[in-house]
C-alpha cells in the first residue's frame, strides 16, 4: 500500500519504465519483491519507534510499582512506613487488603473483619461517619476527631514531640498484657467524664499527665471492637521491634483473619469515589458489544475513505504580485499622516490633466491657460475656478471630501465647445 | 491494496453475530473474517501492472480549448480485470472525468478518453495512471499507479484575434487610399493610371504622359515589407497580476494580434521574449507559418522574477535589426523601472528605429480612481490620481524620445496596440 504523496508535476519520461517505441507502458517495473523491500525501507524508521514505544508501554505497565514511600504504609520498607508489620501479619495468615480511599476502606470493611485507620487528618466529616458506621472491628491509630464518633466519652489531645519512652500495661487487657511494656509517646486516651465508657479498658498510662491519659484503649461498643492507639510512630518500621510494640500491635491487628489498612490521602475527597457504577456498568452487555462492533466499523470506513486513487497533483502556480499594492501603499501613507494637501493636489492635477486634454490644452500650459480655458468651457468665473484647481489645500476630511465632490461637478460640466 | 465500500458493509453486517452474541469475541472473530476475507479477495484481483497502456494526446490545442487524452489499456493478464482507472493530469489541465470503469477480459483492449480544458498555457504534463483492480468478490483491489509519460501543448489563447477582422477592413482600406498620390516616407511605387480629374498636378508622371496620348499620373501606396521586431518583456513586472492574470497574458495577446496583422500587411514580423536571457524568439518565419510559430513560440514563456536587463534588449535588437524598423516593446510604464531601465537606452533604439512601448494598465488602480465612498477612498483616488500622473510623465518623457506609448487596460490593449501599428503605417512613420 503505497502512502498518498505530494509531488511537482512529473518528469517528462518515467524513470523506471521508459515507455517502448509504440508508446506502451506495461506495468511500472516493480516486482513484488521489490516493493516489499521498498515498503520496508519506507516504513522500518516507523516499524523503530512503535517497537521502542510498544517497549517503553510495557516496561510503564507491568511492574507495578510494589513499594511506596507512604508513611505507614503496608508497601513502605523505609523507616517511616510500615511494612515489617504486615509481612508478619500476612506470615501469620492474616490477608491485608491495603486502601487509600475512604470509598474503598468503606466497602471492604465488612462485619467480622479489622479495619485499621492510620490517621484521620484527612477525612472529611462524611468520611468519618461512613467509617464510624462500618461493622468492622475498628483499630485506630493517634485519633483526633474520629475518636469521639465511635467510642463517646473518650477523647484525644494532640500527641507526638516527645521521645517515646517506656510504658507499663497497667491493666487487664490481654493483649496489653502480653506486650508488658512498650515504648511510645502521645497525648493519649483521656476520658471526657469521671469514669472510662461502659466496656472500655483503658491501658499504657501515661506518666505525668493530668487528667490521666491511656495510650491504649480498647472499647466494646455496637457489637465490635474499637482499639486505639494513642501512637501511630508505634507500628512503623523503626520501632516496631521495641519492647512490646510488635506484640501489641500484631494482637491488635491479627485478630481477624482479613484486614483492611486504610492510609487516608489529602486528594480523596469523596466518599463514593470510583465506587459507583460507571457509564460502562449501566450499558447493557450487547450494547458494549454492539458499541465496540462500531469501532471495528469505522475503522473499516477510515481504511476505505483513506485509500486515494493515486496521489495528489501538485502544480506550480504563477507568482501574484499586484501592481496596485504601491498604490494602495501610498494612500494609506496619506491616510496615517493625514497630508491632505498631497491627497488635494494629486485629485486636483489629476483633474486639471483631464481637463486640459478634453479641452485641447496643450501640456506645456501653464495654470492660467488651463484655467482660462476651463472657465470659458464650463461658463465659470475664473476666481472661481483657479480657486478649484489651484486654491488652498483642504486641512479637514471633510474639506477634502468637499474638494473631491466639487472636481468631479467641475470634470462633468465642463465640455469642449 | 485497497478495499471498498462493500467490505465496509460487511464489517458492518456483523452487527447481527454481535447481537446474538454479545462478547467482545464475536467482534473480533468477525473483525478477522471480513480481513481474511478482504485479502483473499485481493489476492484473487487480476495484477495491475499486467495492463499494457499507451497513451495519446491531442495536438496543441488553445488555451480554453477541449482537448483529450486517450489511454488504451490492453490485458495481458489471465484473470478478468474489473478496474477503477484514474488517469490522473495536473490540476490546470482541467481533467474534471478522469475515473474510467473498465472491465476487461483477458487479451482485451479497451480505449479511455479523458476529457481536457486547459486553463494555462505552455506543456501540461500528465501524472501516473492509477489502476485500482478490484477481487472478484468487489471487498478488495489491488492498485498501482504507474508514470505514462503524456503532454498536452496548450497556446496562447488569442481572444484578440476578434478585433483581426476590423483591423484587416481599416488595413484595406488604408490599401485602397492607397492612392495617396504624394510620395513621402514610407511609400513606394504602385502604379501608373490615368489622370482624372481631382488628381493633384504634381504626381503626374510626364515621361509616361509624353510616351503615350494621355496624361499619366503615378500612384503610391504604404510601403510593404517593413520590419516589425515584437519584443516580449518577461521581466519581473511582467509577474504582476492584472485582475486574474499576469501582466504578461494582456501582451501575449496584443503580441498576436499586431504579429496577425503586421503579417496581412506584408510586413516580415520577428518576435523576441527577453528578461535577462532569450526565452522564446521567432525569425524568418512568414505566409502560413509565422502565426504558429509565433504561437508555439509563446506558449511556455512565462514571467520570470528577474529584473530586466534593457542592455541586453538593446544589444539583441541591435543584432537582429540592420535597417530602420518598428520596435514594439511588450512591456510596463511602471515609472521606477522605465526610470532605470529603458530611459537609459532608449536613444540608441529610438534613433533608429521607429519604438512603441505598450503597457497594460492596472483596472485596479482605475477602480481606486475614481472611488468616493469615504475620506480613506478619497486618499486611495489621491493615490490612484498620482499613480496615473508619474505614469503620464513617464509617458511624455519617453515621447519625448520619439517612443510612442500606448497605455490601456488588459482588454483593451490588443486593439490599441493594433490601432497605433495601423496609425503609423498610414502616417508612413514604420
Amino acid at each position: 500500500m503505497t502512502a498518498p504523496s505530494t509531488t511537482r508535476p512529473p518528469r517528462p519520461a518515467a524513470p523506471g519504465t521508459p515507455p517502448g517505441a509504440d508508446g506502451v507502458v506495461l506495468g511500472d517495473g516493480t516486482t513484488a519483491r521489490s516493493r516489499a523491500g521498498a515498503r520496508w525501507r519506507r516504513v522500518r524508521w516507523l516499524v523503530v519507534v512503535a517497537v521502542v514505544l510498544g517497549i517503553g508501554a510495557l516496561a510503564a505497565i507491568l511492574p507495578a510499582p510494589t513499594r511506596s514511600s507512604t508513611a505507614l504504609a503496608p508497601d513502605n520498607p523505609r523507616g517511616n512506613g510500615a511494612m515489617a508489620l504486615a509481612q508478619v501479619l500476612g506470615d501469620q495468615g492474616v490477608r491485608v487488603d491495603y486502601v487509600r480511599t475512604a470509598g474503598a476502606a468503606v466497602e471492604a470493611a465488612e462485619a467480622g473483619r479489622t479495619l485499621l485507620v492510620t490517621s484521620d487528618w484527612f477525612l472529611t466529616d462524611e468520611q468519618m461517619d461512613a467509617v464510624a458506621g462500618t461493622r468492622a472491628d475498628l483499630v485506630l491509630l493517634d485519633p483526633y476527631l474520629l475518636l469521639d464518633r465511635v467510642v463517646p466519652g473518650l477523647t484525644t489531645g494532640w500527641s507526638g514531640g516527645q521521645q517515646p519512652g517506656a510504658l507499663d500495661a497497667s491493666c487487664t487487657d490481654p493483649d496489653a498484657e502480653a506486650a508488658g511494656s512498650i515504648s511510645a509517646t502521645g497525648a493519649g486516651v483521656t476520658p471526657t467524664g469521671a469514669e472510662p465508657p461502659a466496656g472500655t479498658t483503658l491501658c499504657f498510662p501515661l506518666p505525668g499527665s493530668s487528667p490521666q491519659a491511656y495510650l491504649f484503649s480498647v472499647s466494646e461498643v455496637d457489637d465490635r471492637r474499637v482499639t486505639v492507639v494513642g501512637d501511630a510512630g508505634l507500628i512503623t518500621n523503626d520501632r516496631i521491634t521495641d519492647a512490646g510494640n510488635a506484640a501489641l500491635a500484631l494482637r491488635a491487628l491479627g485478630r481477624t483473619p482479613d484486614l483492611v489498612w486504610y492510609v487516608p490521602s489529602a486528594d480523596d475527597l469523596a466518599l463514593d469515589a470510583g465506587t459507583g457504577p460507571g457509564l460502562g456498568d449501566l450499558l447493557p452487555p450487547t450494547a458494549r458489544a454492539l458499541l465496540l462492533q462500531a469501532l471495528v466499523v469505522v475503522l473499516a470506513l477510515a481504511v476505505w475513505r483513506a485509500r486515494r486513487l493515486g496521489r495528489v497533483v501538485a502544480e506550480r502556480l504563477p507568482v501574484v504580485v499586484r501592481p496596485a499594492e504601491t498604490t494602495r501603499g501610498r494612500a494609506r501613507l496619506y491616510r496615517t499622516s493625514r497630508s491632505y494637501g498631497h491627497a488635494a493636489a494629486a485629485l486636483r492635477a489629476g483633474t486639471a490633466a483631464r481637463l486640459a486634454r478634453r479641452l485641447g490644452v496643450p501640456a506645456s500650459a501653464g495654470a492660467p491657460e488651463v484655467v482660462a480655458a476651463v472657465a470659458r468651457a464650463g461658463r465659470r468665473d475664473e476666481t472661481d475656478v483657479r480657486d478649484l484647481l489651484y486654491g488652498p489645500p483642504p486641512t479637514s476630511d471633510a474639506g477634502l471630501e468637499h474638494l473631491a465632490r466639487r472636481l468631479d461637478q467641475l470634470e462633468s460640466e465642463v465640455h469642449p465647445t | 491494496m485497497a478495499i471498498t465500500w462493500r467490505a465496509v458493509a460487511l464489517t458492518a453486517v456483523g452487527a447481527l453475530p454481535v447481537a446474538l452474541w454479545p462478547v467482545p469475541g464475536t467482534v473480533l472473530a468477525w473483525a478477522v473474517l471480513c480481513a481474511l476475507l478482504c485479502v483473499v479477495d485481493a489476492v484473487l484481483a487480476a495484477s495491475p501492472r499486467a495492463v499494457a497502456i499507451r497513451r495519446e494526446v491531442t495536438g496543441a490545442v488553445r488555451l480554453h480549448e477541449p482537448a483529450r487524452s486517450r489511454l488504451t489499456l490492453t490485458h495481458t493478464g489471465a484473470r478478468r480485470l474489473r478496474a477503477l482507472v484514474r488517469d490522473a493530469w495536473q490540476p490546470s489541465a482541467g481533467a474534471a472525468q478522469n475515473r474510467h470503469r473498465v472491465d476487461l477480459p483477458p487479451g482485451e483492449s479497451r480505449r479511455l478518453d479523458t476529457a481536457l480544458r486547459p486553463s494555462r498555457r505552455g506543456d501540461l504534463h500528465a501524472d501516473r495512471v492509477t489502476i485500482r483492480s478490484l477481487g472478484p468478490l468487489g471487498l478488495a483491489a489491488r492498485q498501482a499507479s504507474i508514470d505514462v509519460p503524456g503532454t498536452q501543448r496548450v497556446l496562447p489563447e488569442f481572444a484578440s484575434r476578434r478585433h483581426l477582422p476590423s483591423r484587416l477592413a481599416r488595413l484595406r482600406e488604408m490599401d485602397g487610399r492607397a492612392a495617396v498620390q504624394v510620395r513621402g516616407q514610407g511609400t513606394e511605387f504602385d502604379s501608373l493610371r490615368e489622370y482624372v480629374i481631382g488628381d493633384d498636378v504634381r504626381s503626374i508622371d510626364w515621361r509616361a504622359s509624353a510616351r503615350r496620348a494621355d496624361v499619366v499620373v503615378r500612384t503610391w501606396r504604404p510601403e510593404r515589407d517593413r520590419r516589425v521586431l515584437i519584443v516580449l518583456d518577461t521581466s519581473r513586472t511582467s509577474a504582476a497580476r492584472t485582475g486574474e492574470e499576469p501582466r504578461l497574458e494582456p501582451s501575449v495577446e496584443a503580441a498576436l494580434l499586431l504579429a496577425a496583422l503586421a503579417a496581412r500587411a506584408g510586413d516580415r514580423v520577428e518576435l523576441l521574449a527577453y528578461d535577462r536571457t532569450v526565452r522564446a524568439r521567432v525569425a524568418g518565419a512568414s505566409g502560413p507559418r509565422l502565426m504558429p510559430a509565433i504561437a508555439d513560440a509563446l506558449a511556455d514563456v512565462e514571467p520570470s522574477l528577474v529584473e530586466a536587463d534593457w542592455p541586453g534588449i538593446v544589444a539583441q535588437v541591435q543584432e537582429r535589426l540592420s535597417q530602420r524598423a518598428l520596435v514594439v516593446l511588450l512591456s510596463a510604464l511602471d515609472p521606477a523601472a522605465v526610470e532605470n531601465g529603458l530611459l537609459r537606452v532608449v536613444d540608441q533604439l529610438a534613433s533608429r528605429h521607429q519604438v512603441v512601448l505598450a503597457s497594460v494598465q492596472d483596472p485596479e488602480v482605475e477602480r481606486l480612481r475614481t472611488g468616493r465612498e469615504d475620506v480613506s477612498a478619497l486618499f486611495d483616488a489621491a493615490a490612484a490620481e498620482r499613480t496615473g500622473l508619474e505614469r503620464a510623465a513617464v509617458a511624455v518623457r519617453l515621447r519625448s524620445h520619439g517612443v510612442e506609448v500606448v497605455d490601456a487596460l488588459p482588454e483593451d490593449l490588443a486593439p490599441r496596440l493594433a490601432d497605433t501599428y495601423l496609425a503609423l503605417k498610414a502616417a508612413g512613420r514604420l
